[in-house]
Order: structure tokens, then sequence, then C-alpha cells
């Protein structure tokens, strides 16, 4: 389930821990649920240990995800939590976006029209990214 | 842990390692990459007690390797072109490796080589350089030491093959604290199995540091501003190098994101694109500020 792009310019660990947090806030990992083991993730991707044992680090230092010691990781916090941390940087990147936007003198109603034109395509169908 | 102390080595009057000193620890992997002939390979011959260095010291956890019996069974050397001995099998490599290693583990190397699809009883030398390869690195994970120093190992391994071998090497990390000294060229790869990268250049080390603490110091930074800008026009910046292509101005800055994309700001960029490098960009950008410059070699 958790997947790295070997062409993102990010390091591993924290698309690992992307990762963790969007599938915690979609809901697809819901609380109390375990994350593969350290070692499980590291052979499933070919990846070293000691990066994916420093993104759970991360994760429990964020209050995502819980160690019971001798049993493993768990999802801690509640998807809404975290969702609301993702509006939040969704948010972010629109600014960023619209400014792009200004800088090339694009109208704004335009870029409004763009928005209802994409809302109205519905949610995204599987197989496609976000 | 690995510790090289001031080590010096001459191949007649040819200065391969100069004055190198890096640290090791147990448990991580180490990837060493460098320029053509910057003294690589010698520092791992150096490592597994090949080669004596002429001044300095080389210590595997506090002890000397040269001509020490007693380290030497704690490592493994897969070097660049793999010696087996003439007219043997697998399998003799097997028997002849388990006198050598006491922890060689039988049970273990038969099913790699199974799962590998290499018979025991071929000739190694009908073997292809792949193949020859593959069973270097099955000897090396049975031999169940605490290092395993690989030159050039994963190359003239298929995908397939570089990934499996990538995964055993995970695991025997997370189970057994196994630290891997790998030396290549292909940057990208590296960049997925090491946590602690070793630049060399000329014999020297460039850098060692973290891997993810050397992306997120380094930053590729691609503005375009109303007036041309030199570097002499950002204070408060350490710029590695800036260069321009008409109004694009492309700098390589090391230190935090949000405060040189501040700095930046400050300049009223009309566009501004902040992102970490890739390790093949640190290489290229940091060799290039001493003086190995791909536009010095191409004109």
């Amino acid at each position: 389930m958790i997947t790295i792009d070997y062409r993102d310019r990010k390091p591993i660990y924290l698309q690992i821990i992307d990762n963790v947090e969007t599938l915690a806030a979609k809901g697809i990992l819901p609380a109390d649920s375990q994350l593969p083991t350290v070692r499980n993730l590291a052979v499933e991707l070919a990846i070293n240990p000691n990066t994916i044992q420093r993104a759970y680090g991360e994760l429990e230092k964020r209050g995502i995800i819980y160690t019971i010691p001798g049993r493993g990781s768990f999802i801690a916090k509640t998807p809404q939590e975290l969702m609301d941390k993702k509006i939040h940087l969704f948010y972010e990147e629109l600014k960023n976006k619209i400014q792009d936007a200004r800088s090339m003198n694009i109208p704004l109603e335009d870029i409004l029209a763009r928005c209802r034109e994409y809302f109205d395509l519905g949610p995204i169908k599987e197989g496609e990214t976000i | 842990m690995i510790e090289a102390q001031n080590i010096t080595k001459y191949f007649d009057t040819i200065k391969a390692i100069d004055q190198m000193s890096v640290q090791i620890q147990s448990g991580s992997v180490f990837g060493l990459v460098g320029t053509n002939g910057a003294g690589k390979s010698t520092f791992l011959r150096i490592l597994s007690g090949i080669l004596k260095p002429d001044c300095g010291q080389v210590l595997v956890d506090g002890q000397t390797i040269y001509e020490n019996m007693g380290v030497k069974s704690r490592f493994f050397f897969i070097s660049d072109d793999q010696y087996f001995f003439s007219n043997s099998t697998p399998k003799e490599m097997r028997n002849y490796y388990t006198k050598i290693y006491p922890k060689f583990d039988k049970v273990r190397f038969d099913h790699i080589l199974k799962s590998f699809d290499l018979k025991a009883d071929r000739k190694i030398n009908t073997f292809s350089k792949g193949m020859k390869k593959q069973l270097a690195i099955i000897c090396a994970l049975a031999a169940k030491t605490d290092y395993i120093f690989c030159d050039e190992t994963f190359d003239g391994l298929d995908p397939v093959m570089r990934q499996a071998v990538k995964s055993l090497f995970a695991a025997e990390i997370a189970e057994r604290g196994l630290t891997p000294i790998i030396a290549s060229h292909n940057l990208r790869e590296l960049e997925d199995i090491c946590d602690h990268v070793g630049l060399l250049h000329k014999g020297g080390v460039l850098l060692s540091r973290q891997l993810d603490d050397m992306k997120l110091g380094v930053h590729k930074i691609q503005a375009v501003f109303p007036v041309p800008y030199n570097k002499e026009d950002f204070t408060g910046m350490e710029i590695v190098t800036l260069e321009h292509r008409g109004s694009l101005h492309t700098f390589v800055v090391r230190g935090e994101k949000d405060l040189i994309t501040t700095k930046i700001q400050e300049k009223n960029p009309i566009f501004l694109e902040v992102l970490p490098l890739t390790l093949e960009e640190i290489f290229i950008s940091e060799t290039e500020v001493v003086g190995y410059d791909i536009k010095k070699l191409i004109v």
C-alpha cells in the first residue's frame, strides 16, 4: 500500500511520511490499524530499513502513529485532525498556484470557470492519482 | 565501526589516496561515490586488507586489518572482478568459504542459489558475467559477516535482480545490523539503499554526510527576475553555483528551503521554484566547485 516514486526529488523518508498521512487521512488506514513492520516494508520496497525507521520515528513524533514494543506500529490520530492539516496544505498550494497564474496574467474569471468545470467532474476515479 | 585515519597510498609516483579520513558507523549503509580514479576501489582494497596504506591506518572495530586474520573473517569483499578458483563450481566455492567464515550458512547459500536459479554443480567459468556477480553476492550474504564491501556490485545485474539483491540486503540490515559499504556510479540506485554517502575526489573525501540531510541541505532554485543578478547581489546565502540562461537564473544554494525562499523573494522574482537536489546533482555541483567541470571536459 505504501509506495515510493523513485523519480521524486523528495527524500524517501518524507515520501513514506506523506504516504502514511494520506492513507490515514483518507481512512484507508483506520485508527489502530497496523503498519507493516520495518523489516517487511524494507524488503518489499527494496530500500534501507534505517530510512523506514526514520520515517516511523518522525510519524510517531507527529502523533500519527504509536508503537507498542514487540508488536509493531499502529495508526493513532483520528483522520479528522489529519484531514484538517491536509486541507490547510491544499490551500497553501492553491495560493501558490494562483499566484503563478497571476504572474502569467490569467484572468480570475477564467480560473474560476476552470475550477467549476473540474469540480463538476466528480470524485477521482480509481487508478488516477491525486 | 570502520575508521580510516589519514591514510595515504601511492602506486609508484601516483597518489591514489591522499590523507583520507572517514568514519563509517555500524548499522548504516554507506555509499561511496566519486569521480573516475578518485580512489574508491583502492580504498575498498585497503579496507579489506589487500593493500597496505603507506601512511595512516584503517581500523575495523578498533583493530588494524592488514595481515590480521581474525578481523578479515568479519567482512566480505565483492570486488569488481570476482575471483573464483579455476574449474570450480558454486558448491566447491561454498565449501571453501565455509572454512574461511565461521558463521557461513550453507542452508541459506543453497536456498538463495536455488531461488536465483543457479546450478550448484555447473562450472563457474561457463557462467555469464551477471551470474558470476550473483554468485559472489550469494557467497557474501551466506557468509553472515558484519560488513560487506561492494565494488560496483549492482552493475551487470538486470533490473529484477537488482531489486531482489537490494531486498536481500534490506532484510540482513533489519535483522542483524549488516553494514554494507557500496561503491557505485549509479547514484540513482544509491539513493534508495544508502543512508550515508561519502563523496571522493582525487584521493580525498569531499564530503561525508547523511543522505537525507545532504538532500535537504542543498537546493536547486530556478528563478526569473526582471533584471539580471550576480552572485554578489545575494548576501547571507551560500551559493554554490549560479548560471544564467537568458533571464532564467539557476542556483545551487546550501541551506534551509524557507530561508532561501525568503531571501530570493526579496528580489521580486517573476517566477520561482525551489527543488531538493538529486544525489546526481549534488555530485555534479560539489565536484564542479573543486574544478571537475563538465564544461571543461566537453569543449
